[in-house]
């Protein structure tokens, strides 16, 4: 909100503080001042206020504006020549003058220059060259006859003015207005508040005979207050105020209206003005809007209502949408002469549900749905129907209709000064917190050490005891609150179980040579689909389509990340991310559940390629051999069963890892058609590891067994595979299985196809005794037989045995 | 003690051995010399052959000779042998200034980065670490901690909906009120997550992360929630830092601050980072709402509490001088490597 600081210091006797300093004062209370501004457009510099003294002659036509040359007077003696083309131009008149060496924003330095021969020594201004506006076309700028002449022009129009921009938290609505900022500032210089004296004169008719109220929503509105005023001429409002709406950012539109944005800004209570003439019955009804009643706002949008909606009415039809907009319909015109002036209190979060149903904020429905002042409401009522009375040549009938049908009830909250140290940690004298208190309009009483306040109306945010607190120590400075550390009992931290075992994935994952990512939870339906996702969690007001559902596949993010990367020119990916995905699931506070991952995405080159390094690509048992990395970080060791539960793998490289019979994973490469979706054009291998479930949050104490003392026994093992499909798994199984205890490692070291198509399968056997060396032969005849064994469980054929 | 015959073979020998150039000659001259058939060799074996008076003679000028030979060939051998494997060495000498075969280097996410270190900080300050769904309910996120429906409070937080009742959380804080209803004081816990809110430039994102903090005891007071943020800030931004409160709304405190930080990058003098300012916004904090306190099942009366927390992306871009925190969550690589 736009307060004109000049208007603020009207109502704060000798406020002598620059608007920066005010501002900065404001900002240390809580108020949050956004900007202080000079009223007048940056670039304005030197005009004045010059007379038009006679025209000497005529020019030739330029661009279809007759050109002249007039004498202008700007002070004492100074007198110039200068050209105009503005029509309104004509001896006598006052009007903004710009003499060489003054700036005009946009033109820089005015200086003295030829016009069709002629020299022009400045410039008669427009609004739009004075950067105060936007007309041009009517002309110059013109002044009132008893404008001083070479005065200051800014000065005149109240531009030698600051604006402080002012943005209240929603427990503020008392600050938005010149009066609720100038109460502020009052309290925190310890000036004096002095509001706007209001005089009215009512006439001799009275207002209960002219028009009458009914509350039918008293939930809706608690409140409704009516002046009349008649023999009204609605006509411009004066310059000052025009002046003073502009400032504050308002448009100017016509006196009656103007009053009541004026009254708005002033005392902060929204009012609206009504034709009197378009009141059937003379009878204001506020009601509930009926079901799909249409009504036409003053924006001369058709609005459909709703019964939660609270409209004023006659008894024929709706003439406004209480607290948010008046109507078309009852709209005060040009051929208004008689004023109904409602000034009321409308039900905040009704207002507010009103107002964000039909998307129609307003400066009024700002106002109610933060809390408009009940008992206020009466003085701007007041204070408009006089305005509207002086500037509109009317006079305001006698008396107030109101309809109060619930009463505010006081508000009256307790201050022990006990409290205060002990919230704080400090508290100021009582009698601090008592001139304090005062000096932010607030009636205190004493009561023994403590301190009784009532409320007033304009203060809906003070209802509790700790409000008063901070109202105390926000003027005494929070900067008076001391630094200690308590005396809390030693007590011990614990850590997240989660987030430790999230930290070990993560070490692994680094250590590994990948890099950590965090990806939107959102989801794009579409590409998701391409990885199979069909359940994902909706959003109801997502902020654009390809984000309107949350990740239901794990590996949603990563394959984003992979796309950038490549699309980028990385050579090597190698990335993981810990997230969440989301699920409907029956139970808890939300019927959902947010199972936890860690993810694994790589594609392109292993490394980066180097003149020792061969340029290799990734493939699955990259994939893998992290995955199983990590599984092994927590002592687990996993198997593999092929084929997996999560859709966007090939078929035939897709597996799942499992320790014992619990899934722990599942790794394998992307399906083409997916990483299409993503627009990836190279293959992506990637693995998803399951944190909830198999891996283990509680720490893991390893326990130790003895390292070998005999040496240890290697032999190899060369298969032959047949036209059966036999895993390594199963063959490695299988070696296990016939070899016994001193069988203590098994790797497999070469895989390669054979001439004749079969594929060869080798593996490293490690014998070793715990209490003795073994002897070859103790070794040879371990070896045989499991070959044999095996070859013929299996249908193999052992390699290079003859 | 020598002989002529002897003398000759000996003398022809030393100066071989002088000429020789290499450790291959060296061995030729062995094998010549001192071989199976060697000369000197030759003439050990022809004693035989000599008088007896002549004999011992002969036998021990050889035997000498072939001790002193010997000796020389090894001395020569060993530096001969040094001087073509430093050659050897020298031909085939790596260049150092080829790179390294370096294993290859993962990096921790920057925004993990941060929050780790502001959970550590107040790990070792007593605070316990706790956890929340990212989905939540309004009772949760908005009722329980004092915003009720329809208030203009809910501004604050544009907020995503999954239905009527249930939303992506907006805060951590439901974190306070699931902890509080699940023990009684004293609490001290700090809360890391993620959290939602329907905004999105360059300095706000729809997702982001949160650390939030909260202290309930019989005897915590606001100038405590300033000791602590202050040893934060000393341990987070440097030993000379410091930290100044404004008051702000939160609907969940009372009184409430907004705290700002000195700025760290022109320590107070003004600079672009801070507009001049010297001062960084970094967190919101305040004394527990009491009614906050009551809607837990605690006693206002009995206890009081602070709670504070702060935006990790904020602080992540102040500290690493990022400007547009969409960077964070685009993952390219070659700015995550930047953090390694």
């Amino acid at each position: 909100m736009k307060i004109p600081y000049g208007w603020v210091r009207e109502f704060v006797d000798d406020l002598r503080l620059s608007p920066q300093d005010a501002a900065d004062r404001l900002v240390n209370a809580g108020i949050e001042v956004a900007s202080v501004t000079p009223l007048a457009p940056p670039g304005l510099r030197g005009a004045v206020i010059g007379e038009i003294e006679a025209i000497e002659r005529e020019l030739d036509e330029s661009r279809g504006h007759r050109l002249v040359l007039c004498r202008v007077r700007a002070g004492k003696g100074e007198r110039f020549s200068v050209v105009s083309g503005a029509p309104n131009t004509r001896a006598g008149a006052r009007a903004a003058f710009a003499p060489p060496g003054a700036t005009l924003p946009g033109l820089g330095v005015v200086a003295a220059k030829k016009i069709h021969g002629v020299e022009s020594q400045g410039i008669l201004c427009s609004e739009r060259e004075l950067g105060i506006g936007d007309e041009h076309e009517a002309g110059l700028l013109l002044l009132d006859g008893d404008a001083p002449v070479g005065g200051d022009l800014a000065r005149h129009l109240g531009l030698d003015d600051h604006v402080l921009e002012i943005e209240i938290t929603p427990n503020r609505p008392d600050c938005l207005s010149v009066l609720g900022v100038a109460r502020e500032l009052a309290a925190l210089t310890g000036a004096r508040l002095r509001p706007p004296r209001i005089r009215m004169t009512e006439g001799p008719a009275r207002a209960r005979d002219l028009a009458r109220v009914r509350i039918e929503a008293p939930e809706l509105c608690s409140r409704y207050t009516v002046r009349v005023i008649d023999g009204v001429r609605v006509a411009p409002s004066p310059a000052w105020m025009q002046a003073r709406l502009r400032a504050a950012g308002l448009r100017p539109i016509s006196n009656v209206v103007d009053v009541t944005n004026y009254v708005l800004w002033e005392l902060g209570h929204p009012l609206h003005a009504f034709d009197h003439a378009t009141v059937a019955d003379a009878t204001i009804v506020v009601r509930r809007a009926r079901e799909g009643e249409r009504f036409t706002t003053l924006d001369g949008l058709v609005r459909t209502l709703d019964p939660g909606m609270c409209v004023i009415a006659d008894p024929q039809r709706a003439i406004g949408l209480a607290g948010v907009m008046g109507g078309r319909n009852s709209e005060v015109t040009a051929s208004t002469t008689r004023v109904l002036l409602e000034s009321a209190y409308f039900d905040p979060a009704a207002t507010r549900r009103t107002s964000r149903t039909l998307g129609l904020k307003t400066d009024a429905a700002y106002r109610f749905e933060r809390g408009a002042d009940i008992e206020g409401l009466v003085g701007a009522g007041v204070r408009a129907a006089a305005l509207i009375a002086e500037l509109g040549g009317g006079t305001v009938a006698r008396g107030m209709l109101d309809a109060y049908p619930r009463k505010r009830r006081p508000v009256r909250v307790r201050l022990r000064m006990s409290r205060v140290q002990r919230v704080l940690g400090v508290a100021p004298p009582p009698a601090t917190a008592r001139r304090i208190l005062t000096g932010l309009q607030l009636p205190v009483r004493t009561r023994g050490r403590d301190l009784e306040v009532d409320v007033p109306s304009f203060r809906r945010d003070l209802a509790i005891e700790d409000d008063l607190v901070e109202e105390v120590i926000r003027v005494w400075g929070y900067d008076r609150i001391p630094t200690t550390f308590g005396r809390g009992d030693v007590a011990l931290a614990r850590g997240s179980e989660t987030g430790r075992q999230e930290r070990l994935v993560r070490e692994i994952l680094v250590g590994a040579g990948l890099a950590e990512c965090v990806t939107y939870a959102f989801s794009d339906p579409v590409r998701s689909a391409a990885l199979g996702a069909s359940r994902a969690l909706k959003l109801l007001n997502p902020l654009s389509q390809d984000a309107a559902a949350l990740r239901e596949h794990p590996l949603e993010g990563l394959l984003g990340v992979v796309a950038t990367n490549l699309s980028r020119q990385q050579a090597s990916v190698r990335v993981f991310e810990l997230c969440r995905t989301y699920e409907a699931a029956p139970g808890g506070d939300t019927d959902t559940a947010e199972p936890r991952w860690a993810v694994v995405a790589l594609a392109g080159a292993r490394a980066e390629a180097g003149w020792h390094t061969p340029a290799t690509k990734v493939d699955v048992f990259d994939a893998k051999g992290v995955a199983e990395l990590v599984v092994a970080g927590f002592g687990l060791t996993p198997t593999t069963r092929l084929g997996g539960a999560l859709a966007g793998f090939e078929p035939d490289s897709h597996a799942t890892l499992l320790v014992g019979d619990a899934v722990v994973g599942e790794f394998g490469e992307v399906a083409a058609s997916a990483r299409a979706a993503y627009g990836v054009e190279v293959p992506v291998f990637a693995a998803a590891l399951r944190l909830d479930g198999v891996l283990p949050t509680a720490p893991r104490t390893p326990r130790h067994d003895p390292v070998p003392r005999f040496p240890a026994v290697q032999r190899d093992m060369a298969f032959a595979l047949g036209e059966r499909p036999v895993t390594a798994d199963a063959i490695a199984g299988a070696i296990r299985g016939e070899a016994g205890p001193l069988l203590r490692g098994l790797a497999v070291f070469d895989v390669f196809p054979l001439p004749d198509g079969r594929r060869s399968i080798a593996f490293r056997l490690t014998f070793q005794a715990d209490d003795r060396t073994l002897t070859d032969d103790e070794v040879n005849a371990i070896h045989a037989r499991v070959a044999q064994r095996v070859c013929a469980a299996l249908g193999l054929t052992l390699r290079g045995a003859s | 003690m020598s002989h002529p015959r002897v003398e000759a073979v000996a003398g022809e020998a030393r100066s071989a051995i002088e000429r020789a150039a290499s450790s291959a000659e060296l061995e030729a001259i062995r094998v010549k010399y001192l071989g199976r058939s060697g000369d000197l060799t030759q003439i050990l074996k022809s004693l035989g052959a000599l008088s007896a008076e002549e004999r011992p003679q002969v036998g021990a000028a050889a035997n000498e000779a072939k001790r002193e030979l010997e000796a020389l060939l090894e001395s020569r051998l060993e530096g001969a042998r040094a001087t073509e494997r430093r050659r050897q060495r020298e031909r085939e000498r790596p260049d150092l200034t080829l790179p390294g075969r370096r294993p290859p280097r993962g990096v921790v996410h920057p925004l993990t980065r941060v929050q780790d270190e502001v959970v550590r900080i107040f790990a070792g300050l007593g605070f316990s670490v706790a956890e929340g769904p990212e989905i939540e309910t309004d009772a949760y996120n908005f009722e329980a901690l004092n915003i009720p429906k329809d208030h203009p409070a809910r501004d604050m937080q544009d907020t995503f909906y999954l239905s009527p009742e249930t939303l992506l959380r907006t805060h951590t804080s439901p974190v306070q009120i699931r902890t509080m209803r699940a023990q009684k004081p004293p609490v001290r816990i700090i809360v890391p997550g993620t959290v939602y809110r329907r905004d999105a430039d360059i300095t706000h994102s729809p997702m982001f992360h949160q650390v939030e903090g909260l202290a309930v005891d019989t005897n915590v007071t606001m100038a405590d929630l300033k000791g602590t943020l202050t040893l934060f800030a000393q341990e987070m931004f440097g030993p000379r830092s410091k930290i100044r409160f404004r008051p702000s709304f939160f609907p969940f405190t009372e009184p409430s601050a907004e705290v700002d930080v000195l700025c760290f990058l022109c320590a107070g003098a003004g600079c672009r980072v801070c507009s001049q300012s010297g001062w960084l916004e970094i967190l919101g904090s305040g004394m527990v709402h009491p009614r906050v306190l009551q809607n837990v099942g605690y006693d206002p009366e009995q206890v009081t509490g602070w709670a504070f927390g702060m935006g990790i992306e904020r602080i992540a871009m102040l500290k690493y001088g990022v400007d547009d925190i969409r960077l964070f969550f685009e993952n390219d690589l070659r700015f995550l490597r930047q953090f390694a």
